[in-house]
């Protein structure tokens, strides 16, 4: 391959895309006030990276999950469950509960990840399970309510700006995503991964150690899920149980804008988190103009099927049948389509 | 008899391992039974009136999204996240409509819920896009427009309107919505096993590439699949909208959890092109009748979530082991 990028910012042909998307929308957010009532400043910026810290790293947990083109539907719940457990358990040391947080994490994504690697299953059905069962383990641990932190001392610590637009908190996650990109980058877990997502039974043939791939890669899809939700819970001094799905719309969206493939194979750390950045972005400009609460909705959303329609593996099928049912003057009947040759009309 | 499985006939073979399914499912079923059986009977309040009506209302609501879920499942899509707020919506809905006479409220709300299928289908079955994120952005739209069209009221039906009180009514001491669940069940179950629609459903489901090699509109099976998930949806959200008497988007609560277990708990296959919408009925009466007894026994709403999600594991994983075993 050519080195018109350093490795550590390229993959294949779609390197650049996160980053062109992201470009857009940060011109998008810094014209803002040209366009749209609201003032933007480096407090925005400082809540985007804020943002890149908790929902950010869910992401990049899901779309580890998603470039070994699996789908960690529970990454939603891992989220609260760490964050519960860091409150209930961290009381005495914070960093005890965040310990604990992440051994949960740990052990959640061994259980999923052996039933999908072992047991062949698809990862859908098994995350299902996942996912309901520990949204239950979050109401029961939590007794339906939002349990309280007390020692503000570390929200305090994680929230304080550093630079004016970095905090405690989102350093930590900025390191996470500059080591999971290194290990891409610079070892041979990246390759393996994204050929496991590729093709699983040629990368088994070529002696890559799918099974300690899968179960390895949901081990740590579950352990920053719960890690994120644990400083969260610490930033905002509570943990609460919903049933919400809105943790997985946003990664979701976030990591496809972020160059991941629904099929698997595709996709880069730093393409997330370019991706997570600019979702947070669009986030910030809908807060900065004080969009209403379905606004919120509705663009996410939309946002998300949009994403999803490009992604989608039959897009080109489609339109090249829409395409030739065009050139042909198509006259009712499937079968035309088969038998007449594109032009004659 | 067990001289004729010889790996030499492998008809027969198939039939035995057709047979041990068939054990392995009765089995384990008749186990889940008897455990459910004991935890009723030995629950205060189990077997009274009151109770057993609460279970067949909770069922008629859950076990007609469950029967929606089972055809997405049936055509190889999985399920949908969407199905919970599509019934809040349609619940919304037809408490909106409700002042312009209460036929056009539930013709107009099946309609939306149709149609909300279809947009899903098309993208599913169309495109080949991806069934739990299309349905997860589609639930994330649908609660931003209900939010908006209803500026984030609750809605109430008019004061002294009694056009909807028949959808809570009783036939011979069984509520209203049961019978409508009943015929809807008879009349998929037809539809899955007489119909052209329905073979092809579950061809489809089994094998997509192959089906459309062959030459079936699996564009239109899918959606097809999405749009009757969604009238049923629809027609649940407009018994759940004159139950409740108020319509939010609280009313979704672990609808979508409760009907997607049912379906898979039931034995419908969540790969695709096995199951019927009985097994689906089946599974949204356990599920009712195990929310139940942990509701009488004081179980906190976190047991309740976690129970079902623990046999979801149990059943998927069960199915697989099955499988492997067979294959094996």
């Amino acid at each position: 391959m050519s080195a018109r990028l350093p490795s550590f910012f390229r993959y294949r042909g779609t390197t650049a895309r996160p980053f062109v998307i992201l470009a857009a929308f940060a011109i998008a957010f810094a014209l803002l006030p040209t366009y749209a009532s609201g003032e933007v400043g480096s407090a925005n910026v400082f809540n985007v990276f804020q943002a890149l810290s908790g929902i950010g790293l869910v992401a990049l947990a899901l779309g580890l999950t998603m470039i070994i083109g699996e789908y960690d539907l529970s990454v939603s719940s891992t989220y609260l469950l760490g964050g519960m457990l860091a409150v209930k358990t961290g009381g005495d040391s914070p960093f005890l509960g965040v310990v604990v947080a992440v051994a949960a994490g740990l052990l959640v994504g061994f259980i999923q990840g052996f039933l999908v690697a072992k047991l062949r299953m698809s990862s859908m059905p098994v995350t299902l399970g996942g996912f309901i069962s520990l949204l239950g383990l979050v109401f029961l641990i939590s007794n339906s309510k939002s349990v309280n932190y007390s020692d503000l001392s570390v929200s305090i610590w994680l929230n304080d700006p550093v630079m004016s637009i970095f905090s405690a908190r989102s350093l930590i996650a900025i390191a996470i995503f500059l080591i999971a990109a290194a290990i891409f980058a610079f070892t041979w877990l990246g390759r393996d991964v994204r050929a496991v997502g590729s093709d699983r039974e040629a990368s088994r043939t070529a002696g890559v150690r799918v099974d300690s791939i899968i179960i390895g890669t949901f081990m740590s899809s579950a352990a920053i899920s719960c890690f994120s939700g644990a400083l969260l819970s610490y930033s905002l001094a509570y943990a609460t149980p919903n049933r919400t799905v809105a943790p997985l719309v946003f990664a979701t969206t976030m990591a496809l804008l972020g160059g991941v493939s629904l099929s698997g194979g595709r996709g880069f750390p730093l393409g997330i988190a370019a991706g997570a950045i600019s979702l947070s972005l669009l986030n910030e400009g809908m807060a900065v103009t004080a969009a209403q609460p379905y606004v919120t909705y509705l663009v996410t959303g939309g946002l998300l099927v949009v994403v999803t329609i490009i992604d989608a593996p039959h897009l080109l099928r489609w339109w090249k049948t829409v395409k030739a049912r065009n050139n042909i003057g198509f006259r009712g009947g499937s079968g035309q389509l088969a038998t007449t040759k594109a032009g004659d009309r | 008899m067990s001289g004729a499985a010889t790996t030499a006939d492998p008809i027969a073979v198939r039939d035995n391992r057709a047979t041990a399914i068939q054990v392995a499912l009765w089995g384990s079923l008749a186990i889940f039974a008897v455990l459910i059986l004991f935890g009723a009977f030995t629950t205060d309040g189990f077997l009274t009136t009151t109770n057993v009506k609460a279970i067949l209302s909770s069922v008629a609501f859950v076990g007609m999204i469950a029967v929606g879920t089972a055809l997405i499942m049936i055509s190889g899509n999985l399920f949908s996240l969407a199905v919970g707020s599509t019934a809040a919506a349609c619940a919304m809905s037809f408490l909106a409509l409700l002042p312009d006479g209460i036929v056009l409220a539930i013709v107009a709300t099946i309609a939306l819920g149709a149609v909300l299928g279809l947009i899903q289908g098309l993208l599913v079955g169309g495109i080949g896009a991806n069934p739990i994120i299309v349905t997860i952005g589609a639930a994330s739209l649908i609660q931003g427009v209900a939010l908006w069209a209803s500026s984030g009221a609750t809605l109430v039906p008019p004061k002294g309107d009694t056009s909807y009180e028949w959808l809570n009514g009783h036939i011979l001491t069984i509520p209203v919505p049961v019978y409508i669940l009943f015929g809807a069940v008879i009349l998929l179950d037809l539809l899955l096993r007489r119909s052209r629609f329905g073979r092809q459903l579950k061809l489809v489901g089994e094998n997509r590439e192959a089906a459309r090699a062959a030459g079936l509109p699996t564009t239109w099976i899918i959606t097809g699949a999405f749009v009757l998930a969604g009238v049923f949806t629809a027609i649940a959200g407009v018994e759940l909208g004159a139950f409740n008497e108020s319509g939010s988007l609280l009313i979704e609560g672990n609808l979508t959890y409760d009907a997607i277990a049912a379906a898979v708990v039931g034995g419908v296959a969540i790969t695709g092109g096995r199951g019927t919408v009985w097994q689906a009925l089946g599974g949204a009466i356990l599920i009712a009748v195990i929310s139940d007894i942990l509701l009488l026994r004081d179980y906190s709403e976190g047991v309740q979530i976690l129970v079902k999600g623990v046999i979801v594991f149990a059943v998927v994983i069960l199915t697989r082991l099955n499988r492997m075993r067979l294959e094996s």
